[in-house]
């Protein structure tokens, strides 16, 4: 396995340079330039910042310096936020997507798993219908439909939540509460057909005509087998939650890397946006190994080629 | 200063007012909020901004956010009131030589840096040189060319020492400028002239804005700084106006969604906006009446002509037939449910400058109409040979885009004129407009300063920012004559003149004049809209209240 792990990760650098070089030449393929504001500047000032920022040199010899500094870890500086890195930046965001992210994924493995085992025991019941009714709800009404009435409902009209902002626990509520919303629903869905098809198999039959409890049955055996979907759902919802809450972090103002990303592809700030694709990137291969590695670990059917 | 129009509408369309203009009694009942006369026992005040600022080093900002931050963690030699009004700052006093180019200004000897040290003239100097020397890479380093070699050390011709501002001694400062510049005091206050404390920045380089090493002179100082979140603010106990000063802290909140930002303040988060989606604005109304606010601004948005290409190349009679066709009443109340007010000429009113309207915007629409469709067959138009041209603006902003798509309709039943709407990204647009590839563009301005100047010299002839390549020779030696004078009505005079020769030539077709919108809870006290859209919290306090 440690092997298989190492494959990976080596397999893992061609793909992050191949990332890399699209978002350079991508966006020095876009029109304007980072300093182009509607106040021209004076073009020996220009100039001094073109330089200051190796702006002046051939693409090839910027795509190699950039090279160099990613290899060394050093994202450069950011174009918009003068006097600021890129590192700093991402250190700065990305804690917050991974506390948003982490928190809306926890809550649509809890209450999306319960959700879909409830419905898959009572199957075609009321319960059933309308949990997964709720649950196409959930799929279809966008983020930012969402987002605004958890803040209308909690915030403007209850006062029990804060409308936006970024410290406690209370500013994690209604951000990670919206994100997690489609989320449940996929996993509701999920976890409700995988736990059907468990509950029919050979194995669970044996296991009820030798008079088990329905409880024994479900948290002893068919529960593990039934998580199996959900794995390889959680790889890319993961990644998805992490890189895609730029309308969450929108609405909520917070300070996530997201929000950068969007204004950083607007204002060109070109080593701010390689730097968080590169980053996403890294994070979705990274994602993808651990559901292959969890895999294993839950399926014994799994097993890494030699 | 810059441009507003910055995609950020995103939830403009749902946001809070997904059920707004024809409902507007909503199922929450608007809270009523009892204003007190003491002043409230917790002076924190908590407002938006727009974006976050792109630093908080003065020379190496453009941004209206960061000037907003400059406003209060600085002061310059003069500064604004409440109402926008011009007022002494760190200077005192001042005196100007009769020939209007030798300024003495004379320094408060109470100003401090927040760090207790004493504010001198050097502290101007050393900022001043800064800014426009090359090596500080400002980007708005031309912001300084009034004052004498401003321009060459800025292009590296001379040396900063060359700069036309020397300290007398350490509490008086002589300012020398290229031309007479009578809005100086107002230029004074923006965030490229305050002083700077040349300690920390020598010892902690781009790090001295860190809210651990800034050293300020305004009535506030930097506590914290999260970039995209929030800045915090805490009164400056050396500030010598200190006692007068009754915020202890000031938190603002980036907000870049407007919706976001009303939402904020109907939860109670915060007590002042810096904006509101003018889509929502019934909806808001109706929740909190006079909480809302809108007033002039200094800002017009214009329709830009590029008379350097057919068919506008030449062709007065087509430009003029276009600007009479548009009915800007219409667009004011229609599409910006009153954020707006009609613009006939490019200068927003101003006290004591005579705003040249032409005499057609007295004419009541009908005959303005017609008058239009004089001018279109003059220029060669008809049903059978229709005008057929592209209007190029930023995507992102709905409002835009709403107020083109009326400008291309008025257009169409007025003249029967086939434009087209094509939306490109803001720095594309940028670069397609200098390059005078298009043919009708989307032209928001912010005047810089409060003189008409500011919007006028974009029609100079040769000027970098001359983007409908307009040129009228009467017209720069008007513009020419008016930076001789050193009276202001005189001035004005030919200002005024050289603007009713460019609305004669329908260089540019004027929409309307952006309004100033805030909210602004009642118990708010010590400030006032203004035309320059600044309020400084300096002044501000908050009065005891029942409900928020």
């Amino acid at each position: 396995m440690l092997r298989y792990t190492l494959q990976r990760v080596l397999g893992a650098i061609p793909t992050l340079l191949l990332i890399a070089t699209l978002a350079f030449a991508l966006l020095h393929a876009a029109p304007g330039g980072p300093f182009d504001t509607q106040k021209q500047m004076l073009p020996e000032i220009q100039k001094s910042i073109e330089h200051q920022y190796h702006l002046d040199e051939p693409l090839w010899r910027q795509y190699l310096r950039y090279l160099d500094n990613l290899a060394h870890g050093d994202l450069g500086p950011s174009f918009q936020y003068r006097n600021t890195s890129v590192n700093e930046l991402i250190a700065q965001g990305f804690p917050v997507d991974l506390a948003v992210g982490g928190s809306a994924i926890l809550i649509a493995l809890l209450v999306g798993g319960s959700m879909g085992v409830l419905a898959a025991l009572h199957r075609n019941s009321w319960w059933d219908h309308g949990l997964m009714g709720l649950a196409v709800l959930g799929i279809s009404v966008p983020v930012f439909v969402i987002a605004p009435l958890l803040i209308l409902i909690f915030a403007i009209a209850l006062h029990w939540l804060p409308p936006g902002d970024w410290g406690g626990i209370s500013h994690l509520i209604l951000p990670a509460a919206a994100l997690a919303f489609p989320y449940t629903a996929y996993v509701a869905r999920l976890m409700r057909g995988s736990t059907l098809e468990v509950l029919a198999s050979r194995f669970i039959l044996t296991a009820r005509a030798k008079g088990l409890p329905l409880r024994t049955i479900m948290l002893r055996h068919a529960l593990k087998p039934a998580l199996l979907p959900l794995i390889s759902f959680l790889g890319p919802a993961l990644a998805g939650v992490i890189t895609g809450s730029i309308v969450i972090e929108t609405v909520f103002g917070l300070p996530g890397i997201g929000r950068y990303f969007t204004t950083g592809a607007l204002n060109r700030d070109y080593t701010l946006v390689m730097g968080i694709t590169v980053l996403y990137g890294a994070l979705i291969l990274f994602l993808n190994l651990l559901v292959d590695l969890g895999y294993a670990a839950l399926d014994p059917r799994v097993r890494f080629a030699r | 200063m810059g441009h507003r129009a910055f995609p950020s509408a995103l939830l403009a369309a749902i946001g809070l007012a997904g059920c707004n203009a024809q409902h507007p009694s909503t199922a929450i009942p608007t809270p009523a909020i009892h204003v007190g006369t003491q002043l409230a026992a917790e002076q924190v005040l908590s407002r938006t901004l727009d974006n976050a600022p792109q630093a908080l080093d003065p020379s190496l900002t453009v941004d209206v956010s960061a000037q907003v931050i400059m406003d209060d963690l600085f002061e310059g030699l003069t500064t604004l009131a409440p109402d926008g009004s011009v007022v002494p700052g760190v200077a005192s006093s001042w005196q100007t030589s009769a020939d209007g180019l030798t300024w003495t200004f004379h320094l408060r000897p109470e100003a401090r840096w927040s760090n207790g040290t004493p504010l001198t003239a050097a502290d101007f100097v050393y900022a001043w040189r800064r800014m426009v020397d090359p090596a500080t890479r400002a980007q708005y380093a031309q912001a300084l060319s009034p004052i004498l070699h401003g321009l060459d050390v800025a292009t590296g011709v001379r040396p900063p020492s060359d700069l036309g501002v020397t300290a007398i001694d350490a509490h008086t400062l002589r300012v020398q400028l290229g031309s007479p510049t009578p809005y100086l005091p107002q230029l004074l206050t923006n965030m490229y002239l305050q002083p700077l404390y040349e300690p920390v920045i020598r010892r902690y380089g781009d790090d001295w804005t860190r809210a651990a090493n800034m050293v300020s002179d305004g009535p506030f100082m930097l506590h914290e700084n999260i970039i995209g979140s929030r800045l915090i603010l805490d009164k400056n106990p050396y500030y010598w106006d200190a006692a007068n000063v009754k915020l202890q802290r000031v938190i603002y909140y980036v907000v870049d969604d407007r919706s976001a930002q009303a939402q904020r303040f109907l939860a109670g988060q915060v007590q002042f906006t810096s904006s509101y989606p003018t889509t929502d604005l019934p909806f808001l109304r109706s929740r909190l009446g006079e909480q809302v606010v809108v007033a002039p601004y200094f800002t017009t948005m214009r329709v830009g002509v590029n008379v350097t290409r057919p068919p506008f190349k030449g062709n007065r009679a087509l430009r003029m037939a276009l600007n009479l066709a548009v009915d800007r009443e219409m667009i004011t109340e229609h599409v910006l449910n009153g954020a707006g007010f009609p613009a006939y000429t490019t200068t927003p009113p101003l006290p004591d400058y005579p705003t040249p309207t032409p005499d057609w915007a007295q004419l009541p629409v009908k005959a303005r109409h017609e008058l239009a469709r004089r001018y279109y067959r003059e220029a060669g138009y008809s049903a059978s040979r229709p005008l057929r041209a592209e209007l190029s603006s930023s995507s992102g902003d709905p409002v835009t885009t709403l107020i083109y798509e009326a400008l291309i309709a008025m257009w169409r039943e007025t003249l029967g004129a086939q434009v087209s709407l094509h939306e490109m990204e803001f720095k594309i647009l940028l670069q397609e407009t200098r390059l005078k590839k298009l043919e009708l563009f989307h032209d928001a301005w912010t005047g810089d300063y409060l003189d008409p100047y500011t919007f006028l010299e974009l029609l100079n002839t040769g000027f970098e920012l001359n983007n409908s390549g307009y040129s009228n020779s009467a017209y720069d030696t008007l513009l020419d004559k008016a930076n001789q004078q050193t009276n202001l009505h005189e001035r004005y005079r030919y200002l005024a003149a050289a603007e009713a020769l460019s609305n004669d030539d329908a260089a540019y077709i004027p929409v309307y004049y952006y309004a100033v919108r805030h909210l602004a809870k009642p118990y708010l006290k010590g400030w006032a809209p203004n035309i320059v859209d600044r309020n400084l919290s300096r002044y501000m306090y908050l009065l005891e209240h029942e409900g928020n």
